[in-house]
């Protein structure tokens, strides 16, 4: 009997080690291929291809047309591969065991980037045939990781400006969009004085609380700010950033939010904008696509305006989201890999037209025609790209965060002091995993 | 009728009583017991090849992958690398020097003492209002075993739009008192965390109930009888008769609801997310963001940290349930 | 005696009062909102809807939220699973029971060890990797498997300790073989603690979404927690709680369908275990 549990032990054992070794090689074995895409004429036929591309469970228009147009010109098929939100933490999963989909719709800055391992898991598109066709002012906003191109950028990425009711601007006496954060505030001062609400904020959502420090510090971001972020010659409790966390306390404190800022969130956000129960949101293009998913153009365009603001001026700050980005694997499979190149290729070149028009979207192409119904602040935020600072999100190496230390601080269980501190601590820990100087 | 009439009360929670037990048992019905058979008429008579499948998927499927776990936390696996190096404690010093741990510790803790609490006072209060064995109250116990059959995560969202600011918890509270009532139950830093056990005891007092209901059925007539000679009064029939008789049920139910909730994940999730603020944040959300975040060896580190609490906490708990089952029996 | 004639006469009116309040307004708001059109169901209240959408709800929730692949991928797991977990899980509890040895002890201990120690999520994904079993129905029903033994080995042993022993050795006395002695003797005695367990792990299993997350997320197969949260999440901002609630609905009634079947069994069991 000894014996047994002995040998039944000692297989376990060897169980766990050969599992270690598995993964501490690496797992991937020998690949066929260097990790450069290879690029196909777009509608060469795939006849016999699966593609498989992972994403959310969010249904997207502007992907499903474009998959049936390349199946239909190429014989490919696609098995979507649905991950439960928040997709990118179980994608990561899977890539973390070497189980990876051929492509997947994926935030472009450089901290999502780099929690792909690109340089070993994702195919590099530095030579993609239709970069010289995009619009120069956002054609390397993103998608790079280093100096490789990693995100194939299909729409116009997103933009953190100020979302504002046209009627109660014009209500109270605010005839031109302010020039810098002096005059923003002093406007809002001026519309609580007379009795509105200046501002609004989803607090309940957590995550459009950290667009308020950001906005606030693109011209430190111009200035280099986020590298020296990354070498940690200064932090999150720098006085740059600090203070741009603690102006944002001290505006909720003056009552210049909604009284629901706890609880609100980004749907009861974009109502309040649309409807003229508040004055101005700070957001992200996500605040324009829930209220065009619960209005239409013409009402969008009649009742909201959008300025970007910054400390000194009008400086936008782009955030791309997982809706303006495409990866593709090295998975190893050169013909999967020709394929999934091949799909990009398409997308942005034949199939472009039609995608943009389905997608409802603004293109980012001058050769092709944004759809008609597409908002007028769509277009003034793709227009303020040309002059635009990367987010945090994109310049900075992780994503720490911020905003639930931000939601901490809104429901007054943290200090402006303890966000700093608590993202600073969770940054060094992401940037030591990366093994970055300085950490 | 109740669903567990029929089960003579579950297993012992512990391995070694059972020898013993068993001799005692046989003793006292006057056959000879397993001891007195020797050790190698009793392994052909229940040859150990029974156990093998069972322990082959335990081992495969539970031991080695918590195994693995006090391997990979001392490693520096992560997204953002290749190759698996050893690190030392480097992960629990990181983590333990991060108060954020110790929070969601903190946060998981006070979730599973509320959830066993209210759980197990909910479910026993159910078992004694529904223990005369009517029409009504059969299918009373019928229907609030309903919760227990829906999934967790279900449970969350019909909670979520029931307690929405809007909701309408709020509407019905609104026509009770006259006027609109716009409570966020959900998003109180200091209350919530009492509104979402409350939710997870609701969904899980119908299998309270049911354990404690086969408990109270066993109690045999004669005791009670004898009570009833004493002239007890129903309330003293229940503390110092009826109430000790069903320390086992105790037992089982404590221990389950208390150490079952520490791994808990999805009614909090589906409630909540772990906010407002993070005040609801249990360790097992924490371990599904750090692993988002691609820092699998400290999503691992946590992981192994929440196992060593619990086998921590069972050790006394159980030791103390079984003792007072002992004191009581 | 007067006291206890009121409760009596109130205790009824109090239990239906009990049931319609605790259990009945959620379940209400559950059944009533999976009735309601998308714009009414925003708001979820318990009023009655102004248009009923019971087929158009209930045909979207199964169409987009794949509710037969959903239910055909819990099928294909939890009926394994259960199945496996409880002929394994009661033969060693057999065993278990009436062998005496220290090291039976132990094994017991393990066995059990899963009823309230939590299984570990990240490494069991790599397990399944290395296995080959990873995004599989099968390693699925391995993980599950895993988990729950340890509930079919302790509610079994229990059970088995208080089986005599006299039935089994006047069989072995007649030249039965073990096996034999089990599958003859041991195991329709075992009838109704195997459905107090099948019923516990099937409904753990049925309704399990967080290791489920882990191991079949991105793959082909789903289960339907998988696919409710799918639903759940199908618009980032708003919840269309008419379909996701159409979705609970329907992916109840299995559960509450074979409660019902399983407790009639049990009634019927222990029923006969009286009469001898």
């Amino acid at each position: 009997m000894k014996a047994s549990t002995f040998v039944k032990a000692a297989t376990l054992a060897a169980a766990a080690s050969l599992i270690f070794t598995g993964c501490a090689t690496g797992g991937g074995g020998g690949s066929a291929t260097n990790g450069k895409a290879v690029w196909n004429e777009p509608t060469a036929s795939l006849e016999g291809v699966t593609l498989t591309f992972g994403g959310g469970a969010v249904s997207d228009a502007g992907l499903t047309q474009v998959m049936d147009a390349f199946s239909e010109a190429t014989g490919a098929k696609f098995e979507k591969v649905a991950y439960p939100d928040p997709y990118e933490q179980s994608l990561l999963t899977k890539v973390a065991v070497g189980d990876m989909p051929d492509l997947a719709a994926w935030q472009p800055t450089a901290s999502q980037l780099t929690t792909l391992q690109p340089s070993k898991n994702l195919l590099s598109l530095d030579d993609a045939p239709w970069l010289d066709d995009l619009d120069p002012a956002v054609k390397d906003v993103t998608g790079f990781v280093g100096d490789t191109r990693y995100a194939a950028l299909v729409t116009s990425p997103s933009v953190m400006g100020v979302y504002y009711n046209k009627g109660l601007f014009a209500q109270y006496g605010i005839t031109e969009d302010p020039a810098n954060w002096d005059e923003f505030i002093a406007d809002a001062q001026s519309i609580k004085d007379q009795g509105g609400v200046p501002f609004y904020e989803a607090g309940g959502d957590m995550w459009p609380t950290q667009w308020w420090p950001q906005v606030q510090l693109a011209e430190q971001a111009q200035d280099g700010l986020w590298e020296r972020v990354n070498t940690n010659e200064e932090q999150f409790t720098s006085p740059a950033i600090l203070d741009a966390i603690t102006e944002y306390k001290s505006l909720i404190d003056d009552g210049l939010f909604n009284a629901d800022i706890k609880t609100a969130t980004v749907i009861d956000q974009a109502n309040a904008v649309l409807t003229g129960e508040a004055a101005m949101a700070v957001q992200v293009n996500a605040l324009l696509l829930q209220m065009q998913s619960v209005s239409d153009t013409e009402t969008i365009d009649a009742n909201v305006g959008w300025f970007p603001i910054s400390q000194d001026g009008n400086i936008a700050t782009s955030i791309p989201d997982n809706k303006n980005g495409v990866v593709a694997f090295h998975t190893g499979d050169a013909e999967q890999e020709a394929a999934a190149a091949q799909f990009l290729n398409f997308w942005m070149t034949d199939g472009y037209a039609d995608y943009i028009e389905a997608a409802n979207a603004v293109s980012i192409k001058p050769d092709v025609q944004s759809p008609a119904g597409v908002p007028e602040v769509a277009k003034l935020i793709s227009a303020s790209l040309g002059t635009s600072v990367g987010s945090m999100q994109s310049l900075a190496v992780a994503n720490a965060d911020l905003y639930l230390n931000m939601a901490k601080m809104i429901q007054g269980t943290q200090t402006p002091e303890q966000v700093a501190e608590a993202t600073q601590r969770q940054f060094a820990g992401l940037a030591q995993a990366q093994g970055l100087d300085g950490f | 009728m109740t669903v567990f009439a029929d089960t003579p009360g579950p297993g012992s929670l512990r391995g070694k009583r059972r020898g013993g037990s068993n001799r005692r048992d046989y003793r006292r019905i006057g056959v000879p017991g397993p001891a007195n058979r020797g050790i190698k008429a009793e392994r052909s008579a229940y040859p150990s090849w029974f156990l093998w499948p069972a322990f082959a998927i335990l081992g495969v499927f539970f031991l080695l992958p918590t195994v693995l776990n006090f391997v990979y936390a001392f490693t520096n696996w992560s997204a953002y690398h290749d190759g698996v190096d050893f690190v030392g404690w480097q992960n629990f010093e990181a983590l333990l020097g991060n108060g954020d741990v110790l929070i969601a510790l903190r946060t998981t803790l006070i979730w599973a003492v509320l959830v066993a609490v209210l759980q197990n006072v909910f479910g026993f209060a159910l078992a004694l209002f529904f223990e005369r064995d009517s029409r009504i109250n059969r299918a009373s116990r019928a229907i609030f075993f309903i919760p227990v059959l829906i999934s967790p995560l279900a449970i969350g969202y019909i909670f979520q739009a029931l307690l929405k600011p809007d909701g309408a918890l709020n509407g019905m509270l609104g026509g009770v008192l006259g006027q609109s009532v716009s409570i966020a139950w959900l998003g109180d830093t200091t209350w919530t965390i009492v509104v979402v056990s409350i939710v997870q005891s609701w969904k899980w007092m119908g299998l309270s109930m049911l354990i404690y209901l086969a408990g109270l059925k066993s109690i045999p007539e004669d005791v009670l009888e004898a009570a009833k000679i004493d002239g007890a009064s129903w309330w003293r029939t229940l503390r110092s008769v009826r109430f000790p008789l069903l320390a086992p049920a105790v037992t089982f139910n404590v221990a389950t609801a208390l150490l079952g909730s520490m791994n808990g994940f999805d009614t909090v999730q589906a409630t909540t997310k772990g906010g407002p603020a993070g005040t609801t944040e249990v360790l097992n959300i924490f371990i599904y963001r750090t692993f988002g975040q691609g820092l699998y060896a400290q999503a691992t580190t946590m992981s192994l940290i929440l196992f060593l609490v619990v086998i921590l906490l069972a050790f006394p708990i159980i030791w103390a349930l079984r003792r007072r089952e002992k004191q009581l029996l | 005696m007067k006291t206890t004639r009121l409760t009596r006469g109130i205790q009824p009116i109090l239990a239906i009062l009990a049931c319609l309040l605790v259990i009945g307004i959620p379940l209400y708001l559950l059944v009533i909102t999976s009735f309601k059109s998308d714009a009414e169901a925003q708001v979820p209240d318990l009023s009655l809807p102004t248009t009923w959408h019971i087929a158009e709800n209930y045909g979207r929730a199964i169409s987009d939220g794949d509710v037969l692949g959903g239910l055909f991928g819990s099928l294909l797991v939890t009926v394994p699973s259960v199945f496996g977990v409880l002929v394994l899980g009661s033969a060693a509890s057999w065993v278990l029971a009436r062998r005496s040895s220290k090291l039976m002890g132990l094994l017991y201990s393990v066995g059990i060890s899963g009823i309230i120690l939590p299984p570990a999520v990240v490494t069991m994904v790599l397990t399944l990797q290395s296995l080959g079993l990873d995004g599989t129905a099968l390693g699925m029903i391995g993980v599950y498997m895993g988990m729950f033994m340890a509930t079919a080995i302790f509610f079994t042993t229990g059970f088995v300790r208080n089986i005599p022993v006299e039935l089994e050795e006047a069989a072995r006395i007649d030249g039965a073989s073990p096996f034999k002695v089990y599958v003859r003797i041991v195991l329709p005695l075992l009838r109704p603690v195997i459905a107090t367990a099948a019923i516990l792990v099937t409904l753990s299993v049925w309704n399990e979404v967080f290791y489920a997350f882990f191991v079949l997320s991105g793959s082909g197969a789903s289960t339907l927690p998988l696919n409710l949260f799918n639903v759940a999440s199908q618009s980032e901002y708003v919840k269309n709680w008419n379909l996701i609630f159409a979705y609970v609905v329907l992916m109840s009634i299995p559960m509450v369908v074979t409660f019902i079947i399983a407790q009639r069994r049990i009634v019927a069991g222990v029923t006969a275990g009286a009469v001898k």
